[in-house]
């Protein structure tokens, strides 16, 4: 199984409340052998602050809909940590997330399967 | 996995089901209902014999984005194309935490707003939204969703009315305020407790009692249980759970009739999925659960407060992101297991739901499906035509007694708000959504153009609804506007009251519609709220 020493922070960028992608992608991450953080429902600057709190290679965001707090989020968190990566998942429309992968984020809409996203995050901490 | 090596023919709520039903599969407790006509009880077959001949379902679509002005707009064009419902959406980052714009929590997300729903911060924002719109003929939803905003909600469209010199006893509508969304489905960062909640929805329901007979008070929601993964028979016995919280609780205040507050409660909302016979069962198994909670446990006689009228929504869940046109199909399939279990009112979520929320031509497909529905498949001409069928009739009897079964799970757990939170009926929901996403996974689970068919020629992309960019600039100029020019002195004393209110035990509208007309804002509102009622500490799903 995988290096259970890998942390990924996941955190839901709005303040509306759904938690059914967050609890599922987190409970497939742990089952890999990943430590996974949940912040919950966070600010950007809490969300910076906690990646590097934390200590964490891997950032997940909770998205619905729109991105701009998610740019800033992106931002945010590069200006304090350059080598994280980032995968987001949620509601989020092509040109939406054609627009986060154009900037090295890696979008994960609805009906993503669970083996991808695991398969993403061990690639994306450098286990594979 | 291909339909020909498919082992497990269970229903989605997993009820074995066999290959054919035949009249000795109906059970011996049901078989005297099936032959009594709709209208008559216990009113599996319907709540009218004429059933849609009478009156057809309402349609009722769900829409919401940009500044009160949209909202203005949107409702016009509604009722100039012969709608009349009105449906007030609000923006969810001020409304469901009665935030003002200058929250922090609001400002770091300034983008959000405005996205989902108007930002109605006093009582001229639903003016605004309300301008030229002749409220004392129209049925309105105006917002409040989530339990701890719907007074604030209600109180705004009733203020305009009086300003506008319309007695309350004449508005038509209804509440919604919702367990379900509040503290299962969309659990969001600050909330008053379960108690209090309950305690809002009742003084809603005694003043609506005494003040607005032609209002539906609140509206038990359990599409938000379904959506977040509770599964037929739960739902059903959730609901009932929730109702009998109120139930309960009005029954204990003394305030008002029983059979009054059964009125007030027998207007519900459900999820429709995928499963058309399950679906279509499961709104007759909830007009027969109704009838015999009233009777059973609260001695009610009067069959005119036992008939239960159904709104539904057709699951947002089960729209994917991928081949979107596809949910065109899913809408209508839904949809038609509304028709056949003879609800209410009916929405039909949007083909981009998955994406966004629902653009024009999203909204006006829904429209279609529903309008086709109805004008050319001839569906409306008989009422319950599923009445009869040997599977269907099982299938009923099968889930009232597994609905029940829940239900008794939870008053083993200490009822409805017991399990909210403990976060008991959470894990529920948390386990049939692991189950449903495993066995997308394993194979187990087909969904077209998901985990197969997966080939999209589609010549074009959908994209979605693109919001407006200036809402939280409207928003925060007009906050400014209303401190300036308001009496603050007329505001200070409406919200002093306001507390007082909330602290004693006396109906809290009548100082809510007073706070209103004296504009006070929402942000100042949700202080005293978290100043009285304190937070509610959400629960730890187990993952």
């Amino acid at each position: 199984m995988a290096d259970t020493n890998t942390r990924i922070l996941i955190a839901k960028t709005g303040l509306d409340g759904h938690w059914r992608g967050a609890s599922l992608v987190s409970k497939a991450l742990r089952d890999a052998g990943f430590e996974v953080i949940l912040l919950g429902m966070a600010k950007p600057d809490e969300i910076a602050q906690a990646v590097v709190d934390e200590d964490v290679e891997l950032l997940g965001l909770s998205i619905g809909g729109h991105i701009d707090v998610v740019e800033r989020i992106v931002e945010s968190v590069r200006q304090r940590r350059p080598d994280i990566s980032i995968f987001v998942g949620g509601v989020v429309p092509p040109w939406a997330a054609r627009k986060l992968e154009a900037k090295g984020v890696e979008v994960y809409p609805p009906g993503s399967q669970l083996p991808d996203i695991v398969a993403a995050a061990r690639r994306l901490t450098g286990l594979v | 996995m291909t339909h020909d090596n498919r082992q497990n023919w269970v229903s989605a709520s997993g009820i074995p089901l066999k290959p054919y039903y035949t009249s000795a599969d109906v059970p011996a407790t049901h078989r005297d209902n099936v032959d009594v006509p709709p209208g008559a009880a216990p009113y599996h077959r319907g709540v009218h014999p004429a059933g849609y001949r009478s009156k057809p379902w309402r349609i009722l679509q769900l829409s919401g984005f940009g500044n009160p002005e949209d909202i203005n707009k949107r409702i016009k064009f509604l009722i100039a194309n012969g709608d009349a419902a009105i449906r007030m959406k609000h923006d969810r980052n001020t409304a469901d935490h009665l935030y003002n714009v200058d929250h922090p929590e609001v400002l770091a997300r300034r983008e959000d707003v405005g996205q989902t729903g108007a930002v109605m911060q006093s009582i001229r924002d639903t003016e605004l939204c309300l301008d030229g719109i002749p409220i004392e003929s129209s049925y309105a939803h105006p917002g409040g969703g989530v339990v701890q905003h719907a007074p604030y909600a209600l109180a705004a469209y009733w203020t305009v009315a009086r300003r506008r010199g319309i007695e309350l006893s004449r508005l038509a509508g209804t509440g919604q305020s919702d367990f379900f969304v509040t503290y299962l489905g969309c659990v969001t960062k600050q909330q008053i407790p379960t108690a209090p909640g309950l305690r809002l929805n009742a003084d809603i329901m005694e003043f609506c009692d005494k003040h607005l007979p032609k209002w539906v008070p609140i509206s038990i929601a359990a599409y938000n249980g379904a959506d977040s993964g509770l599964n037929a028979y739960q739902e059903l016995g959730a609901l009932f759970a929730n109702a009998v919280e109120y139930l309960d609780e009005i029954k204990r205040r003394g305030s008002m009739p029983i059979e009054h507050a059964a009125k007030a409660c027998g207007g519900v909302s459900f999820r429709l999925g995928m499963d058309l016979f399950e679906e279509a069962s499961k709104m007759r198994a909830a007009r027969m659960m109704w009838r015999d909670l009233l009777q059973r446990r609260y001695g009610i006689t009067d069959e005119k407060v036992m008939s239960m009228r159904i709104h539904c929504v057709t699951a947002g869940s089960a729209m994917t992101y991928q081949q979107p046109l596809n949910n065109i199909v899913r809408g209508t399939m839904m949809g038609l297991a509304g028709v056949l279990g003879g609800i209410q009112s009916l929405g039909v979520s949007g083909y981009d739901e998955a994406l966004s929320v629902p653009s024009e031509h999203a909204h006006q497909i829904s429209l279609r499906i529903q309008q086709i529905l109805l004008h050319e498949t001839n569906t409306a001409a008989v009422t319950d035509p599923l009445g009869g069928s040997y599977y269907v009739e099982a299938l009923t009897a099968a889930l009232v007694e597994k609905g029940w079964e829940f239900f008794e799970q939870i008053q083993n757990e200490g009822g409805f708000l017991a399990t909210l939170d403990s976060g008991w009926l959470h894990q529920r929901a948390h386990e049939n959504q692991q189950t449903d996403i495993l066995g997308q996974s394993s194979g187990e689970r087909v969904i077209v153009g998901v985990t197969d068919f997966r080939n999209d020629i589609s010549p074009f992309e959908v994209d979605g609804f693109r919001g407006v960019p200036d809402a939280y600039d409207v928003a925060a100029a007009r906050l400014e506007e209303v401190r300036r020019s308001r009496s603050s002195a007329a505001a200070s004393r409406a919200l002093r009251e306001l507390e007082t209110a909330c602290r004693g035990s006396q109906n809290i509208m009548p100082a809510m519609l007073d706070a209103l007309d004296s504009e006070v804002t929402l942000g100042e509102i949700g202080d005293v709220y978290r100043n009285v009622f304190g937070d509610w500490t959400a629960p730890r799903i187990t993952v």
